[in-house]
């Protein structure tokens, strides 16, 4: 049953509070009177009570609390993280951005996303560096290359920006690539995409949850949920389907709540699990690496699924990787040698000319996998409790129309048709969405 | 003014050896011995670099690896540590980051405006218009620090080393020295990895006496059997104790990474000085007490004439003696421990000129030397899963819990005499060799699985070292003005304190706001001065505010040593050289190489439709099943029942994963009573000998039953075509190949051209009469010129890849992955009475069951195509639409032209509503263009019936 919040939405109440806005003028301003800006966002005293509380302060959690407030009203909200804002994958992926997804339902989500990117920077009055550099998935064998034609005709009927290129054409866009016939796994095409590319990930983080806080949005870092209470359910303690949720306990109190969304990544079955609900996911490490700097050569992404690596380069002048997920189950991040170690051999497979750039740091995060490789999003068979989550290692692509539909989501009481497809009740209707063909490297 | 010093007693230059070597095109010369900066320094350059954001002209900060400011491109190779690496006879160096010049800099202007570009100035400007942006990230991008990559580069020739060590000790200074000695002499293999080029440590720039006891050491060392590594860094310690070595010296090698097991690492990295934050702490001139040692003792360079001095500890009253006796004029000393420091060091951009003190007066002075403390280098600790704890008495931080198998010693524990630390190495190396007994013992103990040991596991041997004490330390951190933290990042600690009142006033957050601490050092030298900072904004102590957790690897390890020589296969049949020297065109297959085709893929198909043809199907998985529980397993695999199969016949199925969705498909035989012959698609090979050994061994242990792959232990071969039983039969005498005889879906064991032990059965994928034979590899390329020659009056021909696809699609077999995808239900290719519901079970029945029942979702439906024009042959993974929309109800999924019907013929997913025969669809082209096909009745566009399958 949709819970109600007509009593909480309160649009007229919503008012900006009147922070400082950034420009080149302003940094100007006050470089010349050598005054420094206010704080980017507050740090306010927990409640006992908040209309909506936000689990995960990450990008989908701040962009539903921004949305929620900015575009909902609804601005009794507390976002809380149990370390700091962006510490999770929101702080530790690779930070590319596309749509050219396999699916309609994929292609049309994606696209409002980057979409949201795109005017981001204005939007949200922070410059997020959104680099529109374009995407390559290079294809090393037959089955890849019809797999991207595939891509490409579904994009093509979508209005997506993409096709399939040649190696002159991959050799042209990007001259550091090994387009010759004679290598181990010869590059035969690539699945071009001139809109996709990369953004800063920690200043989307902070453009979000600086923006709620001006729409009065409280953030609560080093608060950890503990448990998420409950009446009515099935389950002990009034918790599991049937249940509706009543608030949340946390590291520094407890606060009621008529509305709570899990918007974890790597724990988002731990918190279902303390609102009695189990979820179909299990969490996977996957491992980024980056390089020391070096002047800027490779100006585009670029994806090999066949050689599972991604890679692309930051205006600093560092290589950024990633790979797959690696196939163990588990919540350790410490990272392993053999991740580098065939990382780097399928990077000189791709450009033997960076054999002497050194590896300055590896590091992994957590992502939540689920059968389909879609997301669980919506409502749940607990009242108030909503889900955000099971992004496996895409979800930072879907971040901003997550939150929006998310808020949406909440404030209108039913579930907005662009994520109807990822809802949880899916797995009992049988209706998966088809991204596991296109999504073993989704980048 | 001349800086060399006359030669002295410590150096590790060789005057005998000169060096010539180019310096931003300028000819200079430097001794074997010296590194790249020490040599420049002698004559008499003192500017490096520039620094990232503004530009500075940046000097010798700490003359050893982790010098932020010493990174030089070498030739081809970029960001090399100058002040490390060797200098080679015609080296060509030159600086990086600077244009036009290292001297006149045009990007300097940077620093006028150094206000303005606080940390994070970026985030706040070139919001608006959005449409210039692009524009201004060009620019941006142009500022990129670093050297240069070569796109011309080659593959570097690298390799690796494994081994198994009972100990690896991480440092060569006295304590990690004295702990390799102690657990050699007590009988344990040793490596002892030593990041700088000589043993010793601090010792190497101390006193003759040091160096004696440095000298005695390695000697000692040496002569315990030691596996000694220089110029080598234990990177990384994963879990396990696997442990990574970067070795740089390996003869003929750029950079070897050594993977080692150790039973127990040592970890000895000893202490990295660290710099004091104050203005003008960046000037060339300004350097830390280790560099101006270093630069003494080691290479007798003079680093300055008129040296200001401040200093807390021993080694910067150290510093003031060398310089001393290197002639350098000491202008003032200031001790820290009295309370005493410096404000501030001016000068113009290129030197220090003077120092100013607390008190407002001014020193004139071209160098000034610090020593206000250390970092602990904790990286190998933290990787161990330690979190360190800052200990304000001693000014630096320490390790809190370590795992057994990772013993601490030496400056990273505590402080000490000599002969203290010396002590505390032996006896922690003694430990490291008690504990490593124990971990010898314990795998002993479980390498036979049939035995297990006797009585209790014996204890971890307790550490009962005498500790190391925290000798107190003033904490030095910032001058009363602000100065350079990051000097690899330009971030100072005016930038810090900024971004913290702005709310980035966590240590992460201000991390990766700012950037501080993100450069190549990682943190090594400014890690602790960045906490500090933040402490002072927050009101904290250092305690409070924390630190950040140092991630793998400690020192920067190139890509073509962690690649090593890269190691992807090629598998290629036994047949492949007949295929070379026959006119094969390859096509890569996953791992395999194998024959697309042999010329013309059109007539390899009308000559197996007409007279015989021969391919090679080596890459086709086998698996080789024994034991009585096997028709349980292929139960469980297969979707269709298997209880039952004869010995002798062979039977189709087709395996789902969990999720129903097809995995596999192929034919299994039953060769005897409790020995079977599993076939698998080429692709599906590796991962199917898993899933079953992942059913035996997590499942079902208790079933007997022995899978071997034997994939490449037969040379698999296809004789199709309507004369391939006349063709056989000219190789086979004891097996009788007529129809009655030998049926369709039967397999034989026989001799073929007097090879023993071959299979054959009579399956065809392509349509036509056919015998696939599997032969003992060793004897593949034997029977197959057998059936060119025997065959050559049959007509009997080679075909390929293409040809056997062209012929599966006329015939409408499906291949997994390629007509199914990732979301194919069992259900979708059509064979749905191959799906047993009845059996007791079967991987993917609750899914299937729920597919197939009342309710569940329309599946989309596997049908044959044909195109309306015939000459038309859409691309593969053409969309299939609604007629007049954009809605998707399908696509092509495999397409030909058939030379045997003289048409297009096709095979696609499309959803119920336009699966029935005889509808016409719409199918979207790829350049846009739309035409139209119909959808046929059955699978097969040629011989529907079998008829010649089964002659």
């Amino acid at each position: 049953m949709p819970v109600r919040l007509s009593a909480v939405i309160r649009r007229s109440l919503a008012k900006r509070r009147l922070a400082p806005r950034y420009s080149g003028a302003g940094l100007l301003w006050r470089g010349v009177r050598n005054s420094s800006w206010p704080r980017v966002w507050r740090e306010p005293p927990l409640k006992k009570s908040y209309d909506v509380v936000v689990i995960g302060g990450g990008v989908h959690g701040l962009a539903t609390a921004y949305y929620l407030a900015a575009n909902h009203g609804i601005t009794d909200v507390a976002v809380l993280d149990k370390a700091y804002l962006g510490s999770g994958g929101s702080g530790r992926n690779t930070a590319i951005v596309r749509s050219n997804y396999l699916t309609p339902e994929g292609v049309a989500f994606y696209d409002r996303s980057l979409e949201l990117y795109n005017t981001m920077s204005a939007d949200l009055n922070l410059n997020v560096m959104f680099s529109e550099r374009g995407h390559l998935t290079l294809a090393h064998t037959d089955s890849a290359v019809r797999t991207m034609r595939w891509r490409a005709e579904v994009n093509k009927l979508q209005n997506i920006d993409s096709s399939v290129i040649g190696p002159a054409e991959i050799s042209r866009i990007a001259p550091s690539l090994d387009t010759s016939p004679n290598t181990r796994y010869p590059i035969l095409a690539a699945l071009y995409h001139p809109p996709g590319g990369t953004i800063r990930h920690d200043a989307v983080v902070w453009a979000y949850a600086r923006a709620a806080d001006a729409h009065g949005v409280d953030m609560h870092q080093k608060t950890e949920v503990i448990d998420i209470t409950c009446e009515g359910g099935e389950g002990p303690d009034g918790k599991g389907p049937g249940a509706k949720v009543t608030g949340v306990c946390t590291s520094k109190g407890d606060v009621s709540a008529r509305v709570v969304i899990n918007c974890t990544a790597g724990w988002a079955g731990l918190i279902a699990a303390m609102a009695g609900l189990k979820l179909p996911i299990t969490t996977h490490p996957l491992q980024a690496a980056v390089t020391e700097p070096v002047k800027v050569f490779l100006p585009t992404v670029v994806v090999s699924g066949s050689l599972h690596v991604y890679v692309s380069q930051t205006d600093r002048g560092e290589l950024v990787f990633g790979a797959s997920v690696d196939p163990f189950a588990t919540y350790d991040m410490g990272g392993t040698l053999d991740f580098t170690e065939e990382l780097a051999g399928h990077v000189l497979e791709l450009m033997p000319a960076v054999s002497e750039m050194r590896l300055l740091r590896q590091w992994a995060g957590l992502c939540d996998i689920t059968p389909d490789y879609s997301p669980v999003m919506g409502f749940t068979p607990v009242e108030g409790f909503l889900c955000d989550v099971g992004w496996g290692t895409y979800g930072f692509k879907a971040g901003p129309v997550s939150g929006e539909q998310l808020a949406k989501c909440v404030a209108e009481q039913a579930t907005p048709e662009l994520i109807s497809p990822f809802a949880l009740s899916r797995f009992d209707s049988g209706m998966l969405v088809g991204e596991k063909g296109a999504a073993a490297v989704g980048h | 003014m001349i800086r060399r010093l006359e030669p002295r007693s410590g150096e590790v230059i060789d005057r005998a050896t000169p060096l010539k070597f180019t310096w931003n095109s300028k000819k200079h010369i430097g001794y074997a011995g010296d590194t790249i900066v020490s040599a420049l320094l002698a004559n008499n350059e003192s500017v490096f670099s520039r620094s990232m954001k503004y530009h500075r002209r940046r000097g010798v900060l700490t003359a050893d690896y982790w010098d932020p400011n010493t990174m030089v491109q070498v030739g081809t190779e970029p960001n090399v540590r100058g002040a490390h690496r060797l200098l080679e006879a015609d080296m060509l160096v030159s600086a990086q980051n600077a244009w036009p010049s290292l001297d006149f800099d045009v990007k300097a202007a940077n620093g006028l405006f150094g206000r303005f570009l606080t940390a994070g100035f970026y985030y706040k400007t070139f919001i608006k218009p959005q449409r210039l942006w692009p524009a201004y990230e060009k620019v941006l991008a142009r500022f990129a620090p670093g050297g240069v990559v070569d796109l011309n580069t080659p593959h570097g020739y690298h390799d690796k080393r494994y081994c198994h060590p009972d100990v690896v000790v991480a440092g060569g200074g006295p304590a990690g020295l004295a702990a390799a000695i102690s657990a050699a002499q007590a009988g344990m293999n040793v490596m002892l990895v030593e990041h700088n080029h000589h043993l010793g440590g601090h010792l190497r720039w101390g006193t003759d006496e040091d160096r004696a006891v440095a000298d005695e050491l390695e000697a000692t060392a040496r002569m315990a059997g030691v596996e000694i590594l220089t110029d080598s860094t234990v990177t990384g310690r994963y879990d396990d104790n696997w442990i990574a070595v970067s070795q740089r010296n390996h003869p003929g090698v750029v950079e070897r990474l050594i993977k080692a097991r150790a039973k127990i690492l040592v970890v000895a990295p000893g202490l990295i000085e660290r710099p004091y934050v104050f203005a003008g702490n960046d000037l060339p001139g300004v350097m830390l007490s280790g560099a101006a040692r270093r630069l003494i003792n080691m290479y007798a360079v003079r680093p300055g004439n008129r040296g200001v001095v401040l200093t807390a500890n021993a080694d910067g009253d150290a510093a003031v003696v060398d310089l001393e006796r290197a002639g350098v004029e000491i202008a003032a000393v200031l001790d820290a421990r009295a309370g005493e420091t410096i404000s501030k060091a001016s000068g113009s951009s290129r030197h220090l000129n003077s120092v100013t003190l607390l008190d407002g007066s001014t020193v004139k002075a071209d160098l000034l030397v610090t020593a206000v403390g250390w970092t602990a280098p904790t990286s190998l600790l933290n990787m161990a899963g330690d979190r360190p704890c800052y200990s304000p008495k001693a000014a630096r931080f320490f390790s809190t819990a370590l795992p057994d198998n990772v013993i601490a010693t030496g400056g990273i524990v505590g402080d000490g005499r000599l002969d203290e630390l010396i002590a505390h190495g032996a006896s922690s190396g003694e430990l490291a060799a008690e504990r490593a007994a124990a971990v010898k013992h314990r795998l002993r103990s479980t390498v036979t699985r049939a035995q297990t040991p006797e009585g209790p596991e014996p204890p971890m041997p307790a550490d009962h070292r005498d500790g190391l004490c925290k000798a107190p330390h003033p904490e030095l951190y910032r001058s009363d003005t602000h100065g350079m933290v990051d000097f690899s990042e330009d971030v100072g600690s005016k930038d810090l304190l900024s971004a913290a009142a702005e709310g980035f006033d966590s240590v992460e957050l201000l991390k990766r706001f700012t950037t501080a601490t993100m450069g190549p050092s990682q943190g090594k030298l400014e890690t602790v001065n960045t906490v500090a900072v933040l402490g002072e904004a927050r009101g904290e102590s250092i305690e409070e505010v924390g630190t950040t957790v140092w991630r793998p690897p400690y020192a920067p390890i190139s890509l073509g040593a962690l690649a090593g020589r890269v190691f992807e296969p090629v598998r290629v049949s036994s047949l492949h050289e007949w295929h070379t020297a026959n006119n094969m065109k390859p096509i890569l297959a996953g791992q395999w190489i194998r024959p697309d085709h042999y010329g013309d893929p059109a007539a390899e198909v009308t000559n197996v439709r007409t007279n015989v043809g021969i391919i090679d199907v080596t890459p086709l998985g086998k698996l080789d099943l024994r034991g009585p529980d096997v028709p349980r397993l292929l139960n469980l695999l297969y979707t269709n029942e298997w209880s039952k199969l004869p010995v002798g016949r062979v039977r189709y199925g087709m395996m789902c994963a969990e999720d129903g969705v097809v995995a596999d498909d192929g034919v299994t035989g039953r060769l005897g009573e409790d020995h079977y012959l599993m076939t698998t698609t080429s692709s599906g090979a590796g991962q199917i000998w898993q899933w079953a050994e992942m059913w035996l061994q997590t499942e079902h242990p208790d079933w007997q039953v022995h899978v071997t792959p034997v994939t490449t232990g037969y040379t698999s071969i296809n004789i199709a075509g309507p004369r391939s039983r006349d063709l056989l039969t000219r190789l086979v005498d004891d097996v009788d190949l007529s129809p009655v005889a030998f049926e369709y879906m039967n397999v034989r064991s026989g001799t073929i051209a007097g090879v023993a032990d071959c299979f054959m059965w009579r399956i065809g994928f392509t349509g036509e009469l056919s015998f696939e034979i599997h032969v003992p590899a060793g004897f593949g390329l034997h029977v197959w010129e057998q059936l060119i020659e025997k065959g050559a009056d049959l007509g009997v021909g080679p075909f390929g890849l293409e040809a056997q696809r062209i012929m599966r699609l006329e015939k409408g077999h499906f291949i997994v992955g390629q007509d199914t995808d990732g979301l194919t239900k069992a259900p979708t290719t059509g064979l749905t009475p191959l799906i047993r519901l009845d059996k007791a079970d079967f991987a993917g029945k609750p899914e299937l069951e729920w597919s197939l029942g009342a309710g569940a979702p329309e599946l989309p439906v596997l049908v044959a195509i044909r195109p309306t024009d015939p000459q038309l042959v859409p691309d593969e993974a053409c969309q299939i639409l609604r007629k007049g929309t954009a809605e998707i109800v399908g696509r092509i999924t495999s397409s030909r032209f058939s030379p045997t019907l003289g048409r297009s013929v096709c095979l696609g997913q499309v959803t119920p509503e336009f699966a029935a025969a005889g509808t016409e669809i719409t199918v979207r082209l790829c350049d846009g263009s739309d035409t139209t096909a119909t959808v046929m009745q059955h699978h097969a566009h040629f011989d529907p019936e079998g008829v010649r399958l089964r002659g």
